[in-house]
């Protein structure tokens, strides 16, 4: 048994000149202390929600070093916008984020439209809130039960999802489709919200509020969630800033950066609403700015509600799908659920948008977690995947 | 050491709060939809986004309101319209609509000038092969109209109705088979063209 | 009875007792994959099964046919012998340990002097197939929750059975039958009301024990997918399965025996009320299962060492301290 380690505890699997696993196991085993597993965690596993892989590197059940790999899910987004019309691109943008489809259509349309100098209505103007707001509503809710379902309970994701499809119905009376929505165009929106949408929605908000109080009183409070979570994963400002880390994971950072509030788009600087923000950095920070979001895009979404005035949906003279993008280059961000959404477009006037780069928010979050799973335990780290609120075709694209 | 023990007695009871809320919910009532028994209610369906359909013409409401302009073909990004111009008028011969191409964005609803394309409602849409996702709308549309008029604008999912499902069934085979036809002559007539 | 002593007779009681409690174990690992399921359906405000046959009862038939029709898929480089011996020592043993259980007055398939402990004895063969399974199939998860199953398994057998002793100086007996013979009708002369205590940390290991939510670290399927059975398909993972639902019915007879008045209940004694009780804490378990999230493996030790097992012997302190004054 001299040449027994724990990489090969069998001795059979690495013999002189072959190597085990892929190129990427490979070179992260080289730099593996002897005796430590490598342990690779996806692409199919159950808690990397999709097609994530993490290269582990374990000391017992220690983390000592993790490696995100990614491209499983990677759609050439980017490239498909170079060879679509301006508009022919506005369907891939439900399919970025799939979790988030209005956030990124928000991103991509206003970039546009601010490149072209489009003024957008009033009553479209509320919409977009409306239904961006209640989208978050619905990402957070997913995240929570798929979060929760990672600490090992099973029941609260039926909850959520129970939830998430009043919302569904919500936002299939505008947009047409339940998850990869297509909702935004230039100059508006697609749909005009009937007025069973609006009642829809004053019905749900207390029915929401009241089951908030139910997932505090299943989860939040629960002690086994509390100690898994406080303290677990510290992710400090410092680290966050380091990474370009947006979103819920900055500001359970104790930094209140939120594009909404930061710098205004839309009509965001007409509503009250707060900014929530925690300041231990941890696990339970990251889950509670969460549960806090909700609350507060209900809190926009009630205002937006009551504040909505006649009008149109879309501007009058439209661009149609064969419109062309002026010439120039423009970035928009919006505040998606997972983070600051940046779109930014380049133009030269042609058919279809000379650049369009997507600045996905998971992908810089994914970062922090090489650094912040070093040491943990694996339930640990897997809990710090939970909690970045990955969506894997988001990060690939 | 007290408080260590006073914050295990709290925990415990927190877990006796979430023991509670679940029991409370098994004897909650069921959410769940049986989906072959009991389906949604179409109100809920008013703004769904099916596979396409051609609308009915004013007079005719077996002939197809489509002026074969091709501007939703030109406007679709993924490029699953088919329209081919016929001999009389303005009217198509071959209208082919492939369902696993499209990304349901709208926009050869928003863009077309006659108002000839429109969302159907069809939830339900099963097939077995990709062949059968490429329709021929024109004969779809032929299939609709004899089945019988038009009652209210939005146009109720036939294949729900107990009575009608095995009709629409057929119908829908029917429409199949002839588009696979269709198709054949359709890329005949676009490499004639060509 | 001491070996020697086995008659003809004995011999075919013990062999249709054996082949009684089989047929206990595999008809209660059928109605418990249903009641779980429907239970958890039901929680989760769905309906559970619901297709096959009314209320969909036949589910675990039609579920365990196709157990049995999969392929028994065995990954490269496994230790051969012992990948297949870890299903079945997972699942005989149960079997002797359901012998000393007092089921009903004289419904008792082995009346062993000392039944507790030949229970206590074999109760950690099921530990060792763990071990043996996830060692034996070449995975690193398996690894991982083999590593998990023992010291998990080994530590919180020592409060176990530090509660159980507790109930067994107060009886002063080891006998399982003297042991449910000594409490009264109603839950009040019953064990679990002089010795709550002693009954909450029993339920808690109870849970340990059987690898059940929220203590199923050495198969949590979001950290080791599905730990040490990670690569045990068809008929391997069914037999796992089954001896998870009979460790299950196991410790939940024992429950019942020791604190919970075993057949001695309301009106009329009989092996109605040790089922009835067993499958009342067989509910508990489905329940909390269904509710909790799962703990972290060091706060799994942590509960146990700082605070079970110093309870544990606390209370098995006082008991003797107070049966000392008062007399048994």
């Amino acid at each position: 048994m001299s040449n027994f380690s724990f990489l090969n505890p069998f001795g059979v699997l690495d013999e002189p000149g072959t190597y085990m696993g892929d190129f990427y196991s490979h070179n992260f085993a080289k730099k593996a202390a002897p005796g430590n597993v490598i342990l690779n965690l996806g692409p199919q596993h159950p808690s990397t929600h999709g097609v994530l892989r993490v290269l582990t590197e374990l000391y017992g059940e220690f983390v000592m070093r993790a490696e995100p790999v990614l491209g499983y899910l990677h759609r050439s987004h980017e490239k498909m916008a170079e060879h679509k019309t301006a508009y022919g691109f506005l369907p891939n943008m439900g399919r970025v984020d799939y979790l988030n489809a209005i956030g990124w259509n928000w991103a991509y349309t206003a970039a546009c439209e601010q490149l072209a100098g489009i003024v957008v209505p009033e009553r479209a103007e509320y919409l977009r809130v409306i239904s961006a707001e209640l989208n978050r509503i619905s990402s957070h809710l997913v995240w929570w039960g798929a979060f929760v379902l990672d600490l090992g309970a099973f029941t609260p994701i039926l909850y959520a999802f129970d939830d998430r499809e009043d919302l569904c119905d919500i936002l299939q009376r505008v947009t047409g489709s339940r998850l990869t929505m297509n909702y935004f165009r230039f100059g508006g929106v697609g749909e005009d919200g009937d007025e069973r949408f609006f009642s829809l929605i004053r019905e749900f908000i207390p029915r929401m509020r009241e089951r908030l109080k139910m997932y505090k009183g299943l989860v939040t409070d629960n002690v086994i969630l509390r100690r898994r979570l406080e303290g677990i994963g510290p992710m400090d400002a410092d680290m966050c800033l380091r990474y370009g880390a947006t979103g819920p994971i900055l500001r359970a950072a104790g930094v209140g950066h939120d594009v909404r509030k930061s710098v205004p788009y839309g009509i965001y600087d007409r509503f009250d609403f707060e900014i929530p923000s925690y300041k231990d950095c941890d696990n339970f920070g990251r889950y509670w700015v969460r549960m806090e979001e909700i609350e507060q895009s209900m809190r926009i979404v009630e205002q937006a509600v009551e504040q909505i005035p006649q009008g149109k949906r879309i501007m009058d003279k439209a661009p149609k799908p064969a419109w062309k993008i002026p010439a120039g280059e423009s970035v928009f961000s919006v505040e998606g659920a997972r983070g600051e959404i940046s779109v930014h477009v380049i133009s030269d006037g042609g058919k279809s948008p000379y650049r369009v780069k997507l600045r996905a928010p998971g992908f810089s979050n994914l970062s922090l977690f090489a650094e912040a799973s070093r040491g943990t335990i694996l339930a640990d780290a897997i809990a710090i995947l939970g909690s970045l609120d990955l969506v894997i075709p988001e990060i690939d694209r | 050491m007290i408080s260590a023990i006073w914050d295990n007695l709290k925990g415990l009871y927190s877990l006796l709060v979430g023991m509670c809320i679940t029991a409370r919910y098994f004897f909650a009532p069921r959410k769940t939809v049986h989906y072959p028994r009991k389906v949604v209610d179409p109100e809920d369906l008013a703004a769904y986004r099916g596979p396409l359909e051609l609308t009915r013409g004013k007079d005719d409401e077996s002939r197809t309101r489509c002026i074969s302009c091709q501007m939703c073909a030109k406007g679709c990004p993924g490029n699953c319209i088919t329209v081919v111009k016929g001999a009389e008028g303005k009217l198509p011969s071959t209208w082919l609509y492939d369902f696993s191409l499209c990304c349901l964005c709208g926009a050869c609803v928003e863009v077309c000038p006659a108002a000839a394309i429109d969302f159907s409602h069809r939830l339900y849409l099963v097939t077995t092969t990709r062949e059968e996702l490429v329709m021929d709308l024109l004969a779809d549309l032929k299939s609709r109209a004899a089945a019988g008029p038009l009652k209210p604008e939005a146009g109720a999912p036939e294949a729900l109705e107990a009575g009608g499902g095995a009709a629409a069934a057929a119908a829908l085979a029917e429409a199949v088979k002839s588009s696979k036809a269709a198709a054949g002559a359709a890329g005949s007539a676009v490499r004639k063209e060509g | 009875m001491e070996l020697s002593n086995i008659s003809v007779t004995g011999l075919i009681v013990l062999i249709v007792a054996c082949l009684l409690v089989i047929a206990l174990m595999v008809v209660n690992a059928i109605v418990m994959v249903y009641a779980e399921r429907k239970g958890a359906g039901f929680i989760q405000r769905r309906p559970g099964p619901y297709e096959v046959g009314p209320w969909g009862i036949l589910q675990p038939v039609v579920d365990s046919m196709k157990l049995l029709g999969k392929q028994i898929f065995v990954p490269s480089n496994v230790d051969f012998f012992l990948f297949f011996a870890a299903p079945v020592l997972a699942f005989f043993p149960v079997l002797i340990l359901f012998l000393p259980i007092p089921f009903g007055p004289v419904l008792t398939a082995l009346k062993v002097p000392d039944g507790i402990v030949l229970i206590l004895a074999f109760a950690g063969f099921g530990l060792l197939a763990n071990l043996l399974a996830g060692y034996a199939s070449n995975n690193k998860y398996g690894i991982l929750g083999a590593g998990r199953a023992v010291s998990q398994g080994v530590a919180y057998e020592i409060p176990m059975i530090l509660a159980l002793l507790a109930v067994v100086f107060q009886t002063g007996s080891m006998n399982l039958s003297e042991i449910a013979e000594a409490q009264g009708r109603w839950p009040w002369s019953w064990n679990i009301a002089c010795q709550p205590l002693a009954f909450f940390i029993y339920l808690v290991t109870l849970v340990a024990e059987t690898n059940r939510a929220p203590f199923d670290l050495p198969e949590g399927e979001s950290e080791l997918t599905a730990g040490f059975h990670t690569e045990y398909s068809g008929m391997g993972f069914a037999l796992f399965f089954l001896a998870e639902y009979a460790n299950m019915l196991l410790v939940s007879f024992v429950c019942a025996t020791f604190f919970l008045g075993g057949y001695k209940g309301p009106f009329l004694d009989g092996f109605w009320w040790t089922f009835i009780k067993a499958y009342a804490v067989m509910c508990f378990i489905v329940w909390i299962r269904w509710t909790f999230p799962r703990v972290r493996f060091d706060q799994l030790l942590n509960i146990n060492w700082k605070w079970l097992l110093p309870l544990s012997i606390l209370n098995l302190w006082v008991t003797a301290v107070v049966l000392k004054i008062v007399g048994p």
